[in-house]
């Protein structure tokens, strides 16, 4: 398609703020990590092949991977919500003639672009922040003053990837625009009606199937792990199946968290408005929270397979206990995986804010029936404070399962088959808790300063 | 509710209101002193070509704008300097609002729609007034649809949600924008003479702003807008008539 063919754009620097910053974030951390890794091998492997460095870039990828799956759903999500937030464009550009898949790919293209300046950004902000740490450590005394390299050639493996998860994930996300229908175009249809719930129905079938076959082979992995540690690798397999059935089966599994969580809310009208907000489009609630979910689960089944593994070793070998080399490895490791949940936090917040923005219309409408500017406030952090409680929540349980189970498999043979209670660390739980309420407050500011300062006229003007 | 005939106070009132739009040299009237009494009780319809000020005019008498020079009354309420607290509860317990496009929220099913003015005053209808929403929903045909959705209703329907809404709370006056814009000629006559029945037997005061000849022959009263000014203001006419009008006057611009 030639370039005189573009479609008229209607990305905002605003809309794609979001994509670029989790864009840039996972490139960040793949290539400060890769760089990492290369100033590791410049200290240890002096003359050693490059086998130290295979070995830890080999471990680093598997972090970077982790982040960018993470990346990439957000990415996808986002790019549900702008295609959301554009049916009416969309829909008018359609009734003139533009073909489906022709707007599909131009949004693609979008997220091409996205992912290039997120991944460039990313580029320098990673070099620039391993080379300020190595100059720290270098001027501290903590690293000796060898020939380290600039440039890590590997590093253009993480930016290639941040730019092909972007776009695909712009491309899975842009989905939507299919749905679109020119008739939304003429105002005759108020909200689009329920989608096609055939597609649905396989949908459900799926995640069930994968929910269902994941447990049934945790459980395998688990009864294995009383003989063996490799049942470690068969729950391992159990458990991305099952989750991946919970994230494809997220869309009936967050609407009925957020029921739960909202009851817990009261009764007052904003609550109550909030609520039903939050449940009425099971898919916006969705691909707000689905992210955060992955993310906490991630960093909670992590914690507590390693705090049942830290005091397994304890009690078999009270020896190890308060090994620092033991306590750093962990500390590394939660950071790494840390970072996925911060990726996953960055896309919550930017969804959630882009998602009430796109409802302009709807709180102009609730300003000019009698609801004061507290009012929506209120209701816009009671939205954001079910989201993130009901998808931290969702996470934690899950990852307690998930960090138990694989515990088990892996040490159930060793512990004298028997069961390994599981251990909840409770400063992680602590932590997430705090840090869900910042991240419920955080994603209410924009929208809640944005619907203060439109006037119900223009808001209910904007038709 | 009733009122008494000899009320004869309007339930609304603009004095040499005057509304600029844009700064400096590039400044346009929307309103050129416009002195005006809503009448307790009955239906008025607000006519004019588009641009002529008849939407500014309604914003600045329902409190969701405020005139540049001049003063709005509702009732008693000297609402030109309100602040935007007051404003909105001013809106939420004494204004009822009929819009082009339904504005029903979509998060709510037809019962709470309807009861949304009460949730957002954070009480519950008195007996009283409950008996009055029950009475309007059986009389707008919508007894059977109050676990329904907007989504699941026609276009005539939604609009007798958003009319039992901004009845039910037996506000001083209720604002009508174009409430026959997105029907249909038949489903829109309905609509027309329920507002005309709610004012003739309920003394619902309503105000209407409108372009369409018909719509405006079921009023009271038609007050006429053109560029600003009202040009003129009659009892009850017929479409012929306000259509012959609204010709004259596009004739003379």
């Amino acid at each position: 398609m030639s370039r005189g063919n573009e479609l008229p754009r209607y990305s905002s620097s605003r809309e794609h703020a979001s994509g670029i910053l989790v864009a840039a974030l996972g490139s960040t951390f793949g290539v400060g990590l890769l760089q990492a890794t290369g100033f590791l091998t410049d200290l240890f492997d002096t003359g050693g092949g490059g086998t130290l460095q295979v070995a830890l870039a080999s471990v680093a990828l598997v972090f970077i991977l982790l982040a960018l799956y993470v990346a990439a759903i957000v990415t996808a999500n986002t790019f549900g919500t702008i295609v959301a937030g554009r049916a009416r464009s969309i829909a008018l550009l359609r009734l003139v003639g533009a073909s489906a898949h022709t707007l599909r790919r131009s949004v693609a293209r979008e997220g091409l672009r996205v992912g290039a300046v997120g991944a460039a950004i990313g580029a320098v902000a990673g070099l620039a922040i391993s080379h300020t740490a190595l100059r720290i450590g270098i001027a501290t005394g903590t690293l000796p003053d060898v020939a380290y390299r600039a440039i890590d050639p590997l590093i253009v493996l993480p930016v290639a990837m941040v730019v092909l998860t972007t776009w695909l994930a712009s491309h899975v996300g842009s989905r939507a625009v299919l749905g679109v229908s020119p008739l939304q175009a003429t105002g005759a249809a108020e909200e689009p009606a329920p989608g096609d719930e055939n597609r649905h129905v396989v949908r459900l079938v799926f995640a069930i199937l994968l929910v269902a076959g994941g447990t049934g082979m945790l459980a395998l992995g688990i009864l294995l792990g009383l003989v063996s540690p490799a049942g470690i690798i068969v729950a391992f397999f159990g458990g991305i199946a099952s989750f991946s059935g919970v994230v494809l089966g997220a869309r009936w599994i967050l609407p009925a968290t957020l029921r739960l969580v909202g009851r817990l809310f009261g009764r007052s009208s904003p609550v109550t408005l909030a609520a039903a907000n939050a449940v009425r489009y099971p898919e916006r609630s969705t691909r707000t929270t689905v992210g955060l979910v992955i993310g906490v689960t991630l960093v909670t089944t992590f914690a507590v397979a390693m705090t049942s593994y830290e005091s397994f070793l304890f009690s078999e070998y009270p020896d190890s206990a308060g090994d620092p080399s033991l306590t750093i490895t962990i500390a590394v490791l939660g950071g790494l995986i840390g970072f996925s949940a911060i990726i996953a936090a960055v896309g919550m917040v930017n969804n959630l804010s882009l998602s009430v923005l796109q409802r302009t219309r709807e709180l102009g409408l609730l300003r000019a029936l009698g609801f004061t500017s507290p009012q929506v406030r209120r209701m816009i952090l009671a939205e954001s404070a079910q989201m993130t409680i009901a998808a931290a929540g969702l996470g934690v349980l899950l990852g307690i399962g998930y960090g138990w189970a694989g515990a088990q498999a892996l040490l159930g043979s060793l512990a004298g088959a028997t069961l390994v209670l599981p251990l909840v660390p409770w400063p992680l739980v602590a932590m997430l808790i705090v840090g869900t309420a910042a991240l419920a407050w955080i994603a209410s500011i924009a929208p809640s300063r944005r619907a203060t300062s439109v006037s119900p006229l223009t808001a209910l003007a904007a038709t | 509710m009733h009122t008494p005939a000899s009320d004869s106070s309007p339930i609304a009132r603009l004095e040499t209101v005057s509304k600029y739009f844009g700064i400096g040299s590039t400044t346009v009237p929307a309103l050129d002193r416009v002195s005006l009494g809503i009448r307790r009780g009955e239906f008025t319809a607000i006519m004019g070509p588009s641009g002529s000020g008849k939407s500014t005019l309604m914003h600045i008498m329902a409190g969701l704008d405020s005139p540049t020079e001049g003063r709005a009354w509702l009732g008693d309420t000297d609402i030109t300097n309100l602040g935007d607290t007051e404003l909105t509860l001013l809106r939420r317990r004494r204004i009822g609002f009929v819009f082009q496009s339904f504005n029903l929220v979509p998060t709510l099913d037809v019962r709470g729609n309807v009861l949304l003015p009460f949730q957002l005053d954070g009480r519950a209808p008195t007996p009283d007034e409950s008996a009055w929403i029950d009475l309007l929903l059986t009389s707008l045909g919508l007894r059977d649809r109050l676990g329904h959705r907007p989504h699941q209703l026609s276009g005539g329907q939604q609009q007798r949600v958003a009319i039992a809404r901004a009845l039910g709370t037996r506000p001083d006056l209720v604002f009508a924008d174009e409430p026959t814009g997105n029907l249909d000629s038949r489903t829109g006559r309905e609509v027309l003479a329920l507002l005309a029945t709610a004012a003739r037997e309920y003394g619902q005061s309503i105000a209407m702003v409108t372009h369409d000849p018909i719509a405006a022959s079921s009023a009271d009263r038609v007050i006429f807008l053109a560029d600003g000014r009202i040009v003129d203001d009659r009892a009850r006419s017929s479409a012929e008539d306000i259509s012959r009008f609204m010709l004259s006057m596009e004739r003379a611009a």
